[in-house]
């Protein structure tokens, strides 16, 4: 379940000239890594290959900010 | 000619302004000045060259800088007590200095006057500072006790609303009563330290531990900045703390590298302003607007130079000012992102936004982007992102320089008042017209499209923009919409 969320955040590391080479703790948007337009495609990702319902009040960007976070949403009950 | 030694064994080599530049940017990685900046001493050093960079700088006042310097020597000298002196100083900072704009502290003392028992302005300020305290507490507490609650669970929202009922409130008493003096100091000292206490409420939803009381008395940082806070809050803080002493000691000499680069920038700053205005006779675009709208306009040629000079110049008061306040960050141990990282390389709207005031467009993003792109249209993508923009770079940008100037309220006809903020509507419906069909458009330029369309032409189609653009960012009501518009026109010969 990892592996593709990671390998989509390397793409967008890339893709922004940043190394891709990060842990799964390392904080991807609130440490600058990854910008908000970023978190867009990420966030659409996650609803259109994960299913993940990210329309919660509860929803703010540090949800999203490391690949143990990711696994841990996208490892929830829809 | 002068020598340096390298570590390659010894060798003295001639000293070159370009091996210099290489050595102080490599500070941060280079082992020997990591040692030295762990030690007691060494951390001295640097604090103290940091004071020196923010001294010699003249852009904080003398008091400021005395708070900074204390603040900091302090943290050097009593790591172990950091969040302690953090707290300490900017709730000192926030009793003396509660408002980010002049405007709000002359209806303060405009407003202490009107109360004939009260021996001092300083009274009244201290009196909404003690009740802003206290009602931040009492939300924060408010929030984690009934955390289940869909208030609690939205508190940007919830706090906007109780900042607008306050206002509400303040325009509904009598002027010149008690009721309405204290009214008004509540409403601007609050919507001063509303973004942050707006932080810190998210956070607290999060895995963030710090105390309640701890983010209510982090309201204004000593740091100072405007309403949207250099370093958000406690809880983004602490996700960047150096935890060991060598990363301590890196993000102190970054503090250093940074608060030296300020200070070059500053001096760049005076050179360009002098240039600009003293040499070459170009004027601020606010008079050149102004000249205009009063029939008396200058020469086109002025009036470009005005508006190109004016772009260059903002941008260098950004940086200096962002660089200065980060640097301070570091120097208490947050490794934290610029605030602003070379603009004039952005290729899009967007990513100029990102580059240019980092912690504004931040703000934007988490408090009106995400929630409107996390619920609505999500069934058509580029409706989708449109309003999401439109939420934030329109509808929050406006709200966030409306709310700010609602001292303008205090006194007047409220209809009146409200046609000052035609410009900052205008402004901030154009930018996020201009962002929209910059994320719509999509197409990344690419270096094998060539060094002109790579480099050259998407540069210039985002500066062209954002100059333009701030012939409309003005909330201080002087030349109004159609002024400006019939400005922008005529720097074509219309």
């Amino acid at each position: 379940m990892t592996q593709p969320i990671r390998d989509f955040v390397s793409n967008l590391l890339t893709e922004r000239g940043k190394p891709a080479e990060f842990s799964d703790s390392d904080a991807l948007f609130t440490s600058g890594l990854l910008d908000s337009l970023a978190a867009t495609e990420l966030m659409l990702h996650l609803e259109s290959d994960h299913g993940v319902d990210l329309a919660d009040a509860d929803f703010d960007i540090s949800m999203l900010d490391t690949i143990n976070d990711l696994s841990g949403l996208v490892s929830q009950p829809a | 000619m002068s020598t340096v030694e390298f570590a390659n064994g010894g060798e003295r080599t001639p000293l070159s302004p370009i091996k210099l530049r290489k050595a102080w940017l490599g500070i941060d990685q280079n082992d020997r000045a990591i040692e030295f900046a762990s030690s007691q001493m060494g951390a001295f050093a640097v604090c103290l060259a940091v004071i020196a960079a923010l001294g010699l700088s003249f852009q904080l006042s003398f008091s400021a800088l005395g708070l900074v310097s204390v603040s900091l020597l302090a943290m050097v000298a009593l790591p172990s007590h950091r969040l302690l002196i953090l707290s300490g100083a900017s709730l000192f900072y926030f009793a003396l200095r509660p408002f980010r704009i002049d405007g709000w502290s002359q209806l303060l003392r405009a407003q202490a006057e009107a109360i004939s028992f009260l021996p001092h302005p300083l009274v009244l300020q201290f009196g909404a500072v003690g009740i802003v305290l206290a009602l931040s507490l009492l939300f924060l507490l408010w929030q984690k006790k009934y955390s289940h609650a869909t208030a609690a669970k939205r508190p940007v929202l919830t706090l906007c609303l109780l900042w607008g009922a306050m206002l509400l409130a303040a325009l509904l008493t009598t002027t010149g009563s008690l009721m309405n003096s204290i009214m008004w100091s509540v409403v601007g000292v609050s919507i001063s330290s509303l973004w942050i206490l707006a932080y810190s409420a998210v956070d607290a939803k999060g895995k963030d531990q710090t105390s309640s009381v701890s983010r209510a008395v982090f309201l204004r940082p000593f740091w100072g900045g405007s309403a949207a806070p250099i370093g958000k809050s406690y809880g983004y803080l602490n996700r960047f703390a150096a935890k060991t002493d060598d990363e301590l000691a890196v993000t102190r000499l970054k503090a250093l590298k940074l608060a030296v680069w300020a200070l070059l920038l500053t001096a760049v700053l005076k050179i360009v302003t002098y240039v600009a205005y003293d040499v070459i006779g170009l004027t601020e675009l606010q008079t050149a607007i102004l000249a205009h709208a009063n029939g008396s306009a200058l020469p086109s040629s002025v009036n470009w130079g005005s508006l190109i000079a004016n772009y260059l110049i903002d941008l260098l008061i950004i940086s200096v000012w962002g660089h200065f306040i980060v640097s301070i960050v570091r120097m208490c141990g947050y490794r934290i992102p610029r605030n602003t990282v070379n603009p004039l390389a952005s290729r899009t709207l967007a990513e100029f936004w990102n580059r240019y005031f980092f912690y504004f467009k931040e703000l934007l993003v988490d408090f009106f982007f995400y929630p409107a792109f996390t619920k609505f249209f999500k069934k058509n993508l580029k409706l989708r992102i449109a309003f999401a923009t439109l939420c934030a770079a329109g509808l929050g940008n406006f709200m966030y320089h409306f709310m700010r100037e609602t001292y303008v309220f205090a006194e007047g006809d409220l209809l009146e008042k409200f046609t000052i903020f035609q410009s900052a509507a205008f402004y901030s419906l154009a930018l996020a017209a201009g962002l929209i069909v910059s994320q719509w458009r999509g197409k990344k330029v690419a270096p094998e499209d060539g060094f002109f369309n790579y480099h050259v032409w998407p540069r210039v189609n985002v500066i062209a923009f954002f100059c333009f653009l701030k012939i409309f960012d003005d909330i201080s009501g002087q030349g109004s919409l159609s002024e400006r518009a019939s400005f922008a026109v005529s720097l074509f010969g219309v």
